[in-house]
C-alpha cells in the first residue's frame, strides 16, 4: 500500500450496484463509478430519481455494499470507516429519538463510542454552541421546528469529530426560507471545521451554492454523467446567490442534467429533475 | 403545551353533566315509579349498602385485587420476556403472532376448572394464572409491536453509528417500545380485574368481589349485591388510572406529534 | 390460500407440541416433584380425553359428550352473533352522533372508555335478574336475551371507539373539498367519512367480535344460564372428581369457537380491504 501525504477523503473505483442480480426485476443502481473527494472539499450529488445518488452515499458509508469495485474512505474500506466512526451521517429525516433531550440526543454517538458522562455533556454543549441551539439543550425535540431538529442532527453527526460528513438530502423537508439559512449555517460549520462534505440533493441551487464540485448524475443505469466545477471560492455569503458567477454555475449544472437526456427533442423528459 | 384551568373545564362538564342527569332521573323513575329494589334498586339505596359497610367492601375488593394484581404482574413478565425473544427470533415472532390472534376470540377464563383441579381449588394460584393467562396475549402482541416498529431512517442511524444488535435494543427498540407497553397495559389491567372476578365462579374461596355478588343477588339482596358491583367498578378504575397516572409520569412525550 | 395452507400446518404443528409437553409433563410428573398434581384424575391422558368425547352425556342418554359440547357451543355462538350485531349497531349510531355532535363526544366518549376499563361483566347476574321480570308486551324476557345483550355491551366499545377514529380520519383538505361542492353533513358522511373509516373499523369490528364471543361465554359463566358451552363447562366441572375428562372436552370446545370466529372475522377482513393499498410492515 503506497503512503501519500495527502490521501482523498473518499475515492470510488469501478464500483458497481446492482439489485436483484440475475432476477427478472434486476436493477442497476450504479454502473462503474469513479470519483474522488479531496481532502477538505464540498461535493454534491445531483440527480433525478433513480440516478443512484442516495444509492453511492450508502455504499460509501458501509450502509449497503457494491456489488464491484473499490472504495476507500479515508484510506479505510467503508466498513472499517463504520467501525472506526470516521465519518458522520445526517439523513433527510432527522431521526431525533423523542424520549431523550435534545442534548442527550446529540450524546447518542458519544455514549456509543464509550465516553464518560461529563465529557460527553461537555462536548454535547460545544457542538450545540456552533449550531446555535445551546439554549434548547434540554428541550424535547418535539419542541423544535423542522429546520432546528435538523441543525441537531447534524451537531449529531460531528459529535465524534469525523473528517468526513455524509449527508442524504438533510434540508430536503424544509421550506425554502429555511432551506437557505440552513445552508449558510453548514457553510459556516465547514469553514470553521474544515471537513469533507458529500452531500446528496435534489436542488441546482442549492448544490452550486455549498459545493466546490458538482457532480450530475443520471439513471438506468445509474452512473455519472458529469462532474461540474464550481469556481465560486470559499468566501460564500448571501450575495454569492446574485453574482454572476452563481448563475453561470447553475446554468451549466442545469444543462449537464439535461444532456444524458440527449437533445432538446427531448424536453418533456427533462420533467424528471 | 400547558392546558390552562378554562381549556380543562370544557372537557370536564360535559361528562359530569350527563352523570348528574343519568343518576337523577334514576334516582327519580325508581321513586315515582315505585319500583321494588328486586327490579332495580335506586342509587340511594345502593349508596346506602355501600358506605354503610365500606370495611366489608374493601375488603372484598382488596382480595380481587390482589388476585388480579399478581395475575397482571405475572402475566406481563411472561409477555416482556416472550417479546424480546420474538423480536430476536424471527422463527419465534412467526409462531407467535398468528397463534396471539387465532387465541383472541378464545374465552380463555375457561381453562379455570382445569386449573383448579391441577392446583389446589382453595389456593389462590389457579385464579392468578388463568389472570396471567389472559393479561399475557395483549402485553406479548404490543409490546412486539413496539420493538418491531421502529423507524428504517432510526436504524439506518444506528448502523452509521456502528450501533451492535443489543446497544440498538437497549437504546432504541426498547424505549421506543414504551408507549405500546402502556397501549397494552391499559388494556390489561382492567381485563386482569375482570378475570380475578370471573374465575371466582368457578368454586373455591368465596371472599371475592365475583363470589359476592353472585351470592347476594342469590340470597335477594340487591342492594348489597350492586353495592358489590359498585366495589368492582371502582376497582377497575382504579388499577386503570394508576397505570395512566404511570404513563402520563414516564412518558412525557407520548400522545404529541412525533418529531421529524 | 398456499398462506391459508401453511397457517393450517403451523397450528396442527404447534396442537401436536401441546400434546407432546402435556404427556411429558404428566411422565415427569412421576419422577420429579411438581407444584401441581399430575395424576390421571386431575390430569387424564390426550387420550382419556378424545375418548371421553364418545361416552354418553348423562348415564342412559343417546347424547355423546362430544354432541352435548358441539350443540352448546353452537348455540353460544348464536348468541354471540346477535350479540355483536346489535353492538356494531349500536356502536355504529354512537359513533355517527359523537362525530356529528361536539357535545356528545365530550359528554360520552369518557363513559364509553370507561365502561370497558371497569368489570360490568360483574353485573352479569343482576341483568339476569332484572331481565327476567321485563314483559314487553307478549315478548317475555329470557335469560337468553340478557346474555346477548352483555354480549352487545362488550362489542359496542371497541366499535363505537374505532368508528369514531375513523369517521374523523378524513384530512381537511378532503373536507374542504366537500365543502366546496357544497355537500351536505349528511352526503359528507356516506361519501367521505364512512369510506374513509374502513381501515379504522376492520380491526375494531375483529376486538368486537372477539369481545362478543368472549362475552357470551363469560356471561354464561357468570348468570349460569342453561344451554351455552359456559354452563356445560360449570356442570364439568363439578363432575370433575368422577370424571374428569368431561370438563376438558367442554373445554376444547369454547377454544374451537373462539378459534371459528377469530378465522370468520379474518375472513370478513380479506374481503372488505381487498381493494385497499396493503401494508407494508418494517
Amino acid at each position: 500500500m503506497t503512503t501519500t501525504t495527502t490521501q482523498h477523503a473518499v475515492s470510488a473505483t469501478g464500483v458497481w450496484k446492482i439489485f436483484n442480480e440475475g432476477q427478472p426485476n434486476e436493477v442497476t443502481a450504479l454502473q462503474d463509478v469513479n470519483l474522488t473527494v479531496d481532502s477538505g472539499e464540498f461535493i454534491s450529488l445531483i440527480g433525478p430519481s433513480g440516478c443512484g445518488k442516495s444509492t453511492l452515499l450508502r455504499v460509501i458509508a458501509d450502509l449497503t455494499d457494491a456489488t464491484k469495485g473499490e472504495v476507500k474512505v479515508a484510506g479505510h474500506t467503508p466498513h472499517e470507516a463504520r467501525e472506526q466512526q470516521l465519518y458522520g451521517m445526517a439523513f433527510q429525516q432527522a431521526a431525533l429519538f423523542d424520549w431523550r433531550t435534545v442534548r442527550r440526543n446529540v450524546e447518542l454517538p458519544l455514549e456509543l463510542q464509550g465516553w464518560d458522562k461529563s465529557k460527553r455533556k461537555a462536548r454535547a454543549m460545544e457542538l450545540l454552541e456552533m449550531v446555535q441551539l445551546a439554549d434548547f439543550a434540554e428541550h424535547r425535540p418535539w419542541e423544535l421546528s423542522g429546520g432546528m431538529q435538523q441543525r441537531v442532527a447534524i451537531a449529531r453527526s460531528l459529535a465524534v469529530d469525523p473528517t468526513i460528513l455524509l449527508m442524504d438530502e438533510p434540508f430536503g423537508a424544509l421550506d425554502e426560507m429555511t432551506r437557505e439559512r440552513m445552508q449558510n449555517e453548514l457553510l459556516r460549520i465547514r469553514q470553521e471545521t474544515g471537513k469533507s462534505i458529500i452531500f446528496v440533493t435534489h436542488s441546482i441551487p442549492e448544490a452550486v451554492y455549498l459545493s466546490d464540485r458538482v457532480v450530475v448524475m443520471s439513471p438506468r443505469p445509474g452512473r455519472i454523467t458529469d462532474i461540474v466545477p464550481v469556481p465560486l471560492g470559499d468566501a460564500r455569503d448571501e450575495d454569492t446567490r446574485e453574482a454572476d458567477e452563481f448563475f453561470d454555475a447553475v446554468t451549466a449544472v442545469r444543462e449537464a442534467l439535461r444532456g444524458h437526456v440527449g437533445g432538446a427533442g427531448a424536453r418533456a423528459k427533462v420533467g424528471e429533475v | 403545551m400547558s392546558t390552562t384551568t378554562a381549556d380543562r373545564l370544557k372537557f370536564i362538564w360535559p361528562p359530569v353533566l350527563i352523570a348528574l342527569l343519568f343518576l337523577g332521573s334514576w334516582q327519580l323513575l325508581v321513586v315515582v315509579r315505585e319500583i321494588e329494589p328486586f327490579l332495580l334498586p335506586a342509587p340511594s339505596l345502593i349508596a346506602e349498602n355501600f358506605f354503610g359497610d365500606l370495611a366489608i367492601m374493601w375488603q372484598t375488593a382488596y382480595y380481587t385485587g390482589t388476585t388480579a394484581f399478581l395475575g397482571l404482574v405475572f402475566g406481563t413478565i411472561a409477555g416482556l420476556v416472550m417479546a424480546l425473544l420474538a423480536q430476536r427470533f424471527v422463527v419465534v415472532n412467526n409462531l407467535v403472532t398468528p397463534l396471539a390472534a387465532g387465541l383472541a376470540a378464545v374465552p380463555i377464563i375457561a381453562l379455570t376448572p382445569i386449573l383448579n383441579n391441577m392446583f389446589s381449588i382453595t389456593s389462590r394460584t389457579p385464579r392468578v394464572l388463568v389472570t396471567a393467562i389472559i393479561v399475557f396475549f395483549p402485553m406479548l402482541v404490543n409490546v412486539t409491536r413496539g420493538l418491531i416498529q421502529v423507524q428504517p431512517v432510526q436504524l439506518e442511524l444506528m448502523r452509521s453509528m456502528n450501533a451492535q444488535p443489543r446497544t440498538v435494543l437497549r437504546v432504541l427498540r426498547i424505549p421506543n417500545a414504551i408507549p405500546f407497553f402502556f397501549t397494552g397495559m391499559k388494556v390489561a389491567a382492567p381485563l386482569a380485574v375482570i378475570a380475578a372476578l370471573v374465575a371466582e365462579y368457578f368454586g373455591g374461596p368465596q371472599q371475592g368481589l365475583g363470589s359476592r355478588i353472585a351470592s347476594s343477588a342469590a340470597n335477594t339482596a340487591y342492594g348489597r349485591a350492586w353495592a358489590y358491583v359498585v366495589a368492582a367498578i371502582i376497582t377497575g378504575l382504579v388499577f386503570y388510572l394508576i397505570v395512566l397516572a404511570i404513563e402520563r409520569w414516564t412518558t412525557p412525550w407520548t400522545g404529541r406529534t412525533r418529531s421529524a | 390460500m398456499k398462506n391459508g395452507g401453511v397457517s393450517v400446518l403451523w397450528a396442527l404443528a404447534g396442537v401436536g407440541l401441546v400434546v407432546l409437553m402435556w404427556e411429558l409433563v404428566k411422565w415427569l410428573g412421576n419422577f420429579i416433584p411438581l407444584p401441581f398434581n399430575t395424576s390421571d384424575m386431575t390430569m387424564p391422558h390426550v387420550w382419556t380425553m378424545v375418548a371421553a368425547m364418545g361416552e354418553p352425556e348423562v348415564r342412559g342418554s343417546e347424547n355423546t359428550v362430544l354432541d352435548a359440547v358441539i350443540s352448546a357451543a353452537f348455540r353460544s355462538l348464536t348468541l354471540a352473533v346477535g350479540g355483536f350485531i346489535i353492538g356494531v349497531a349500536v356502536g355504529l349510531l354512537l359513533a355517527v352522533i359523537m362525530q356529528r355532535f361536539l357535545f356528545a363526544e365530550r359528554g360520552l366518549l369518557p363513559f364509553v372508555i370507561a365502561s370497558q376499563t371497569v368489570p360490568l361483566i360483574a353485573l352479569a347476574p343482576l341483568i339476569v335478574g332484572i331481565g327476567n321480570r321485563i314483559e314487553i308486551g307478549p315478548v317475555k324476557w329470557t335469560t337468553t336475551y340478557s346474555v346477548m345483550f352483555i354480549a352487545a355491551y362488550l362489542a359496542f366499545f371497541p366499535l363505537s371507539v374505532g368508528a369514531l377514529r375513523g369517521l374523523q380520519a378524513p384530512t381537511p383538505t378532503s373536507l374542504e373539498l366537500m365543502r366546496s361542492y357544497a355537500a351536505t353533513p349528511g352526503q359528507t358522511t356516506r361519501k367521505l367519512r364512512f369510506p374513509s373509516s374502513i381501515p379504522y373499523m376492520v380491526p375494531a369490528l375483529k376486538v368486537s367480535a372477539a369481545a362478543s364471543v368472549v362475552g357470551t361465554v363469560v356471561a354464561e359463566i357468570s348468570t349460569g344460564v342453561r344451554g351455552g358451552i359456559g354452563r356445560l363447562l360449570i356442570e364439568y366441572a363439578r363432575q370433575i372428581t368422577s370424571q374428569p375428562a368431561k370438563v376438558y372436552v367442554a373445554v376444547f370446545g369454547a377454544i374451537a369457537l373462539g378459534l371459528l370466529v377469530a378465522a370468520l372475522v379474518t375472513a370478513l377482513d380479506v374481503y372488505l380491504t381487498r381493494n385497499l393499498p396493503k401494508e407494508k410492515n418494517a
